[in-house]
Order: C-alpha cells, then structure tokens, then sequence
C-alpha cells in the first residue's frame, strides 16, 4: 500500500522534472540564440547579404581563415555594403547541406563556401544557382560547374615546391617527401605536381613518403619515426605542418635540409635564423576574402561572373625564400610555429590590398579600414 | 474485464513509451522549427524549406534505421558508413543516365551492401568475433576500398537519378521515408521481425525456443548492409557525385538517431519507426539552430544536450510505465 501511494507521487514529481528540463533546455537556447547570433555587425545601408559557410573550424588555418573574413567584413567597402554572417558545420556534409538549404531559403544574395566535400554539396548548390544566389566555393571547393571556385594552383604548388629542390640539389640527392590527407583533391594535386618534376630529375631519389595529415604534430612524430631508418637526406618536400618536419629533425640530431614546404610561421622562422634554407609557399587564409571580394564585386556589377569560373591566386610571386623573408611581414618573432603567417597578400600586383596581422590574428579592422581588389 | 484491457494497455505503453516518446520529440523538433523559421523570416517554412529538409534527411533515415535494426539484436554495426562511403564512390564511377544503368546500378550497390553485411554478420556469428571489432576492421577496409575506386572526390550521377532520389523541389522524399516504415511494419509482423526482438531480449531464452540465432544476428546485419547501401545510393544522388569519405560521418550521426528513436543498447527494445523520427530530429535540429541565429559552433553541444535528455526522459518513462504495469498486476491479482 505504502508503495502503490508513493509510485504515482514520485511519478509525476519524474514527469514535472522532465518537463521543467526540457523546458530550460529550450530556454537556454533561446537566450543563447539572442545573445550569440554570429551575424556580423553591417551598416545601415547593407544592400547585399553574403554568407559564409565554412565545413570546419578545427585547426589554426581554418580560424585565420574565418577571422580574416570577419576582419574584411569591418572594413570598407564591404562594411557598409554587406550584411556578413558566417555559419560553421563541424566537418558534416549533411549539415552543411542542411545550413545550405536554410540560407536559400532564408534569401541570401551570395553565399562563400569552404566545402566539407567537393561534390557532396553539388545538389543544393546547384539549387541556390537556380535561385539567383551566387556561389563562390574557395580553398576546398566544389564540383558544381555554376559554382565559381577562387583558389591556389595545387598542381603548380606541388610542382613549385619540387622543382626548387631539384635546382638547389643539382638534379641529385635524397628527398623526404611529407604528404598530406589522402583522398583528397589537394592532396592528389600537390602529388603528381612533384612527381611531374622527379621525373624529369632521375638523379632525385625520393627516399621515402610519409602522411603528414597537414598538421604539425602528426608530421614530427611520422618523421621522429622513420628517421632512424632513413639515409642522409638532402631534401624535404612537405605539404604541411613543416615546423613539425624540421622539429624532428633538429631532435634527431641531424642537419636541417634544403625544405620546401608551407607558409607556417615556425618554418619561416628558422628560414630568419639562418638554420633552414627553404622556399614556402601557403595556402593563403585570406581566400576566403578574395571569395568574399569576388562575389561583392559580382553583385555590385563591377565584375561579370561568366569571367571567373575559375581564379587562382598567381603563386610565384608569393613564394618566400631566405632572401624575401621579412620580420613582421612574412615572419612574426612572438607568434607560434603552428601560425600560418601569410596573413597578406604582398608584391605587387595584390588581388586584395589592406589586411594586416590584426585580421588573422583576431578578425579586427586594420589601421587602413580599407580594402582594395584587383581581379585581372 | 476492463481490468485485463487496463495491464494490456500497460503493456503496450511499457513497449511504446520509448516511441511514443520519439515521435513527441519529433514534434517538438517540427515546433520549433517552425517557430524559429517564422521569427526569423517572419513567414511560415516555404515549400523549398520542406522539401530540402527531408531530402537532406534521407540518407540518415535509411542508415539509421539499418543501424536500429543491429542494435534490436543487441549488437552493433561501426562499418555503416564505410558501406556508405564504397557505395556512393561506385555509383559515382559506373552509373550512366540511361534507366537500365541507373537500375542495374542501384541493384549492384544494394547487393554490395547486403553482401558485406553478410561478411560482418558471419564474421561475428560464425567466427565468434566481438561486433565492434569486426565492424570497426570492415569499416577501414571499406574506407580504403572506396578510395581505391575513387581517388578524390568526384564522378557523377545522372540528373534523373538526383531528380528522383534527392529531389529538393517536391516531397517525393516522403515516399521513401514510407517504405522504410511500411516495410518495418510488415517485417515486425513476420517470424524474422519477432525474432529480431527475441534475440535482442534473451539470445539463450530465443535458442532454446528454436530461434537460429545466428541466422538472425547475421539477417541483421545483411539489413543493415543493404540499408547503408541505400543511403549510400542517396547521398551519391543528393551530391551529384561521389566522394570516398563522404559516408564517415553518417556514423555517429545514426547512432545519434537510435538513442533519439528510443531503441535500447540493450537490445529488444525500440521500434524502427522511432529511429525514422530520431533521424528527422537530428536532421532538423541543425536548422532550428540555424534560424534561432546560435552559432553552429554550440551544435553539437545541443545535439549532446538533446541526446542526454532523450535518454533520461526514456528512462522516466520507461520506469512510469514498468510501475503502471506492476500495479495493474497487483490489482487484477487483488480482485482475483
């Protein structure tokens, strides 16, 4: 008897708990929502709104890359012309195709995508392209012809990196190649860009060929591994996470080789000290503002789309050797050696002019407040 | 008399919370999409809006229910997205747009699914191999496999078979999402389905009532191979194209439906039918989220969030029912 009272009682008293959670739950996530809307601040008279969605923002680059979309976003022309959001997918191709569908049908003007997949988003979007949104895909884009795709040369990175080593080897010598994730477009393109180069040089040996995954820590310990098992090596061709490479290295105890390798501010660092001879070039996180410059230009009517299916960012001139490394603009003494420190375009001839350190670093405005695209 | 309907009842409420349960959180979900989409866009979710969701939502569907399957026998199938991932790489590479190829195609891909499901099923039965292990060493296989027979991302399907499969224009994707149910409703009803749940409750008690247990657990998993395979076809369609790690991270996602569905890890408990609404609740949590402006960083914290009180309110129910149903015993028994 004492049971069968005390079983209804403590039942609803469950019930009421769950209810009063679920509740809060929805609660919480109202204020939240209200608190954190990741819409960035726009002038009065925004005409556009341009979206980014990015797949992931796991790692050093993904972060530069998205501050320094916030940055241009605070400054002009872009700060008063577009109302700017950005919305991430923890790496998920269903829920970025699912953020892609709501920002159709929200009404975006553009959308600049860094994409989970190449093709895993072609579908929806193909249906934003019928809807009149623009699409610009950067750094991983997608397959969709009506996509306008704004990258590097992969194939010409690779092929760069390569052809450095074999003229500052003279055609002979050992190479240690460092790759990246496997499966993937860059990866690929990176690979047979080198390869075109080893087979013109037969005196280049590549002694062995380790997955990197483009992280640093991954790298130093793959190469911490193999290298008591390795001869004397005269080159280093790596697709990222170089600071790691060279780590390994110097605990080894052994000479640091000619390198060729990625934009990472460790890297460049021992380039200033005189430690490496190397040749960096990065993917450059400030895509995603050439992306977003790109489809601003296109919307304002200033560009034509048809003309830029695709555009690569020109390479050559951006690569940085022992000579061009310059303190505070290619290099920063007091930042980390995961820190890709091609946070500007420099030379001449800039496809966007007025970012700074600020922009990566923290997606601040720079002194300028100004920036300038050139598309040629 | 009525008290025989009360503890049948009580019964039946004891086996449905954990769904009955799913479909409020279904609706919840549905709620608050709705109210979201309306603050922000300050009208109702459009035609486009619908549809989209549930074509994006049905290559989870199909996974998931395959998984909930797996985990009724108590068990557990880790290689549901490698099938995924080998599925839609070989469809992206062979399929052409003529209807004997888009048919003769799909056929291949499902047999494909269903015959590594056999593998994993043996392996497990047969061999006497723990699930995870199994499942989790045919999961890289897979994974390799499908980057062997697409190296980088790419391919295509033809744009009938997208118009079909994946269509974000109409609600054909509701037709799908009804012959996974109707097919579970009529499974249940057959020895298999009731098997499946005698397995998952007691697989000693089941071989003693002459249930070939292993046949089932392996049944299980040909299912689950065969429904990996599907979604791996929907995926491949929904994308245009293939990618051989595009079915990664379907994985924990389909768990993620089962434990929403209401399906015990314990096994024998949970329907099917659940794990279609737990799918839809993942499925449409990421766009409540995107109209309620949180920042999609906090995601998967929800998503966490969502599946702890899921669980708990299952638990809640579960134990409220269990006791509705001693007590109505205890009656029936007194009046007797």
């Amino acid at each position: 008897m004492r049971n069968s009272l005390r079983g209804p009682r403590s039942s609803v008293l469950a019930i009421r708990l769950a209810v009063s959670a679920l509740v809060g739950v929805l609660m919480t996530a109202g204020t939240i929502a209200t608190a954190s809307a990741s819409s960035l601040a726009a002038g009065k008279d925004a005409h556009f709104t341009i979206a980014l969605s990015n797949s992931y923002i796991g790692n050093t680059w993904r972060i530069e890359m998205e501050n320094e979309f916030k940055s241009a976003c605070k400054m002009a022309p872009i700060k008063t012309a577009v109302n700017c959001s950005i919305y991430n997918a923890n790496n998920n191709v269903p829920a970025q195709r699912s953020q892609m569908s709501d920002l159709i049908a929200s009404g975006v003007n553009a959308i600049v995508t860094d994409a989970a997949s190449p093709t895993g988003l072609n579908s929806v979007v193909q249906e934003a392209c019928a809807r009149g949104i623009l699409v610009v895909s950067f750094d991983n884009t997608v397959t969709a012809p009506c996509a306008l795709k704004v990258n590097e040369d992969q194939y010409q990175m690779g092929y760069l990196w390569a052809k450095w080593l074999a003229q500052k080897l003279h055609g002979h010598g050992n190479v240690l190649m460092v790759t990246g994730v496997s499966g993937t477009y860059v990866n690929e393109q990176r690979d047979a860009g080198a390869q075109a180069v080893w087979k013109k040089y037969p005196g280049i040996h590549v002694v062995d060929q380790l997955n990197g995954q483009w992280d640093s820590e991954v790298a130093q310990r793959v190469v911490s591994a193999a290298l008591p098992s390795l001869p004397k090596i005269q080159g280093i061709w790596c697709q990222g996470g170089t600071n790691g490479v060279l780590k390994a290295f110097q605990q080894a105890g052994r000479p640091l080789p000619f390198t060729a390798g990625e934009a990472e501010n460790g890297f460049r660092q021992l380039m200033a000290s005189g430690k490496v001879q190397g040749y960096s070039i990065g993917q450059a996180p400030y895509l995603s503002v050439v992306a977003l410059g790109l489809a601003y230009e296109i919307l304002s009517k200033h560009l034509s789309a048809a003309h830029f299916k695709t555009y690569n960012l020109p390479l050559a001139p951006v690569a940085v050797q022992n000579s061009n490394n310059v303190k505070g603009k290619t290099w920063f003494p007091s930042l980390g050696g995961d820190f890709f420190a091609d946070v500007a375009q420099t030379g001449t001839g800039s496809t966007v002019a007025g970012l700074c350190l600020a922009s990566a670093k923290s997606g601040t405005a720079c002194p300028s407040g100004k920036l300038v695209f050139s598309f040629h | 008399m009525s008290v025989v309907r009360r503890s049948r009842w009580s019964y039946l409420s004891l086996q449905q919370a954990p769904l009955l349960l799913a479909f409020v959180m279904l609706g919840i979900t549905v709620a608050a999409y709705v109210l979201f989409f309306d603050l922000r866009l300050h009208h109702l979710p459009t035609a486009f809006a619908w549809d989209s969701t549930i074509s994006n939502a049905l290559p989870l569907v199909f996974v998931a229910a395959g998984q909930g399957i797996v985990v009724l026998t108590r068990s557990l199938d880790l290689s549901v997205g490698g099938i995924m991932d080998l599925t839609n790489s070989l469809a992206a590479t062979h399929m052409h747009s003529s209807v004997p190829s888009m048919l003769l195609w799909s056929l291949i891909v499902l047999a494909v699914g269903g015959a590594t499901g056999l593998v994993n099923g043996l392996l497990v039965t047969v061999g006497r191999l723990q699930p995870i292990v199994v499942t989790i060493a045919t999961m890289s296989i897979l994974q390799g496999l499908a980057a062997w027979v697409l190296p980088q991302p790419g391919g295509n399907i033809p744009a009938s078979y997208t118009n079909i499969l994946a269509n974000s224009n109409s609600p054909l994707g509701l037709v799908f999402i009804g012959v996974v149910a109707v097919f579970w409703l009529l499974l249940r009803r057959f020895r298999l389905g009731i098997a499946l749940y005698a397995v998952g409750n007691d697989a000693e008690a089941a071989n003693a009532l002459g249930i070939n247990v292993r046949r089932i657990r392996t049944s299980a998993f040909v299912l689950s191979g065969i429904m990996s395979a599907a979604a791996g076809l929907f995926l491949a369609a929904g994308s245009s194209g293939g990618d051989a790690t595009g079915g990664d991270s379907y994985l924990l996602a389909s768990f993620a439906a089962v434990v929403l569905g209401g399906v015990s890890f314990f096994g024998g408990r949970g329907s099917v039918i659940g794990v279609v609404c737990g799918a839809g609740v993942v499925t449409l949590l990421v766009s409540v989220l995107f109209y309620a402006n949180v920042n999609s960083f906090y995601e998967s914290f929800y998503q966490g969030i969502f599946l702890i009180g899921a669980v708990l309110l299952g638990m809640v129910v579960t134990s409220l029912a269990q006791r509705r149903a001693r007590g109505s015993l205890r009656r029936s028994r007194r009046r007797w």
